[in-house]
């Protein structure tokens, strides 16, 4: 029993992480209605900046992140100007190819830049766990999911309580009509494209005390974000978070009952199961 | 249509005539293997991708299912894969078959992730069964010497009829879907599915047969690729980066929904993934596949056709990624089809 819960636990504490590294593609699905394959990559270089952060500055995984968040928004903000902004229009085929040639191109560009060795870093806090009755609660996973569940607030505040969250909102449920009410909905754009591979690079910053980073970081991602924000629902920040979760306890509990090496055979099942049959209530009306 | 078939005549024509010529162990003649071997994947790919707009991103499953099956055979039963390769096809289009139950009715992004996901899907139970099939270590075709009986030769040369007769046939499959009544069908269900159902295709039938047909034909493509390299492991023939995206890259890059597509893409993707491997195999690791994602930006954004729209003339049917349904900076049109989309 104190097994289980404990498997439940951990569960928590890692999807809450999912949570905050997927609603980076929840945002930018739901404003430009683009589904963005390369945004795992933006984990991989938010891994990489806290790394560099913590390895030459000396700073904390936890305040690396937040460095992340600051290159994967400049970084993201870009792509969207000189590459996404073309096919917002264009069929899917197109769309789908663009951001796989993007995550081609940042992947292949991190392993060109850095090698293939996979880098960690040392924390003070990384092999503490507080022990409460006969369950354990790592240290390094509280710590992120903290940061996961203090940066969706953050974002919940951003989009409620801000002309800039209004802003995104009116052009993510109709952009000419925003467009009337004089919001320059390219800014817009850029802005939420931005903030979305931000949001995502900061998950990787605050990843950083129990993953080591390498050039396929993201990779590894791509599937279970996508699974995250089907389970969850697009363009809602506590969606992300609870499809997160769910993602975090189905990963952890499959590890009961099967080698570990099967963990996203189940995550990759539950995705096509969950696409298949609640595309509609689950991933909006676009999926159709 | 005619020149696409001069062309794929043509390339079967000369590959042949190398083989006769030139050194039968030589890296040229590797390279000749290499690109056949490239543009049949790519025709496979073309045939759902391009005709019936099915993006997928898990070709990697039947391309692996049929190398699998076909050495797993030989391997425990002794089967020459000349029957392996059949067996293959038929695995590979049961797998289809499953994956197009919840699939079926997905679109665009949403079908090319569940096939991606498919596709890991294979790469993971491929590592998780070593009984069957070698597991992480990988697996070897039985070396029994040059043999056509079993389907293996130490050099490039005779392997090259063998890509060479695929690649016609899948040319030919192609050709027979896009100009055929069935290419009209998988063209009106890529145009506009509702209009299609409402005109009486069975949209989900011609959907399913073009997936089959070309899970088969990339299955075939899988089971010779064994016999060819004689060890692989799940990473490398289940290989998201290696097979499906290549598989797409080089339709895309050539032309989209065309017969000439695949072959240009081919002609061009292989010899410089060669010369990149080559010259900077050891101090740049990922320079190929760098570039190629730097080539598919380029070609979606500057040359949606594809590389086939610089020598054809725009006569004919459209094909490749052009923007059809939308025409973009048309507020008015966008805010009418949401409407309607929402509805």
């Amino acid at each position: 029993m104190s097994a289980l819960i404990q498997t439940l636990v951990d569960g928590v504490l890692i999807g809450g992480v999912y949570g905050v590294i997927a609603v980076g593609l929840s945002l930018v699905f739901g404003v430009l209605k683009i589904v963005n394959f390369a945004q795992a990559e933006f984990l991989m270089i938010g891994m990489y900046a806290g790394w560099f952060a913590w390895a030459h500055l000396g700073l904390d995984p936890i305040v690396g992140a937040f460095l992340a968040l600051l290159i994967g928004f400049a970084l993201g903000a870009l792509c969207q100007r000189l590459f996404v902004q073309h096919i917002l229009n264009a069929p899917a085929v197109a769309q789908i190819f663009l951001t796989v040639g993007l995550l081609t191109v940042l992947e292949n560009g991190a392993l060109l830049l850095f090698g293939s060795d996979f880098r960690t870093v040392r924390t003070p806090y990384q092999t503490i766990a507080l022990e409460l009755g006969p369950i354990f609660l790592s240290v390094p996973y509280l710590v992120a999911f903290v940061a996961a569940v203090a940066m969706s607030v953050l974002l919940f505040l951003l989009l409620n309580r801000t002309w800039l969250g209004r802003a995104i909102r009116a052009t993510s449920q109709d952009r000419d009509a925003a467009c009337l009410f004089g919001i320059d909905t390219r800014l817009i754009y850029t802005i939420a494209f931005g903030l979305g591979t931000g949001l995502t690079a900061f998950g990787g910053g605050i990843i950083l005390s129990y993953a080591a980073v390498s050039p396929t970081a993201g990779a590894q991602f791509v599937v279970l974000m996508f699974t995250v924000v089907v389970l969850g629902g697009l363009g809602s920040v506590m969606g992300a978070l609870v499809g997160g979760v769910i993602v975090g306890v189905i990963q952890s509990v499959s590890t009961l009952f099967m080698p570990i090496q099967l963990q996203n055979l189940v995550l990759f099942i539950v995705f096509i199961t969950a696409l298949a049959f609640w595309p509609q209530g689950l991933l909006g009306r676009a999926a159709r | 249509m005619k020149r696409s078939l001069i062309l794929v005549a043509l390339v079967a024509v000369l590959a042949i005539v190398l083989a006769n010529v030139l050194d039968p162990r030589g890296y040229i003649l590797r390279i000749v293997c290499l690109i056949l071997l490239a543009a049949t994947l790519g025709q496979c790919w073309n045939i759902v991708g391009g005709l019936a707009n099915q993006i997928s991103l898990g070709h990697a499953a039947f391309f692996g299912i049929g190398a699998y099956c076909s050495t797993v055979l030989q391997v425990k039963w002794g089967i020459t894969p000349w029957l392996g390769i059949f067996a293959g096809m038929l695995l590979a289009m049961v797998a289809a078959f499953i994956l197009s139950l919840p699939t079926m009715r997905l679109k665009g992004p949403y079908f090319a992730l569940a096939t991606l996901a498919f596709g890991e899907a294979c790469r993971i139970l491929a590592t998780a069964m070593p009984g069957v099939t070698g597991g992480p270590q990988g697996i070897s075709v039985p070396f029994v010497g040059d043999s056509w009986a079993m389907m293996q030769f130490k050099g490039a040369g005779n392997y090259v009829y063998l890509f060479a007769g695929l690649f016609v046939i899948v040319s030919i499959v192609f050709a027979l879907l896009a100009y055929g009544k069935m290419g009209y069908l998988l063209r009106a269900v890529r145009e506009n599915e509702e209009a299609a159902e409402v005109s009486g295709v069975n949209t989900l039938r011609v959907k399913l047969i073009g997936s089959l047909i070309s899970a088969a034909l990339t299955a075939a493509t899988g089971t010779l690729f064994a016999q060819f390299t004689f060890f692989f492991d799940p990473e490398s023939v289940f290989s998201v980066a290696h097979i499906s995206i290549h598989a797409a890259l080089i339709a895309i890059v050539g032309g989209v929904g065309t017969l000439a597509g695949p072959i240009i893409g081919a002609l061009l993707i292989v010899p410089l993934e060669e010369l990149l491997t080559t010259y900077f195999s050891n101090d740049a690791a990922g320079i190929a596949p760098f570039i190629f994602g730097l080539i598919l930006v380029a070609v979606v954004i500057l040359r949606p056709r594809g590389l086939v729209s610089i020598f054809g003339r725009r006569r004919g049917r459209p094909s490749g990624l052009q923007q059809r349904d939308a025409p973009p900076a048309d507020p008015a049109f966008m805010a009418k089809k949401r409407a309607g989309a929402e509805s």
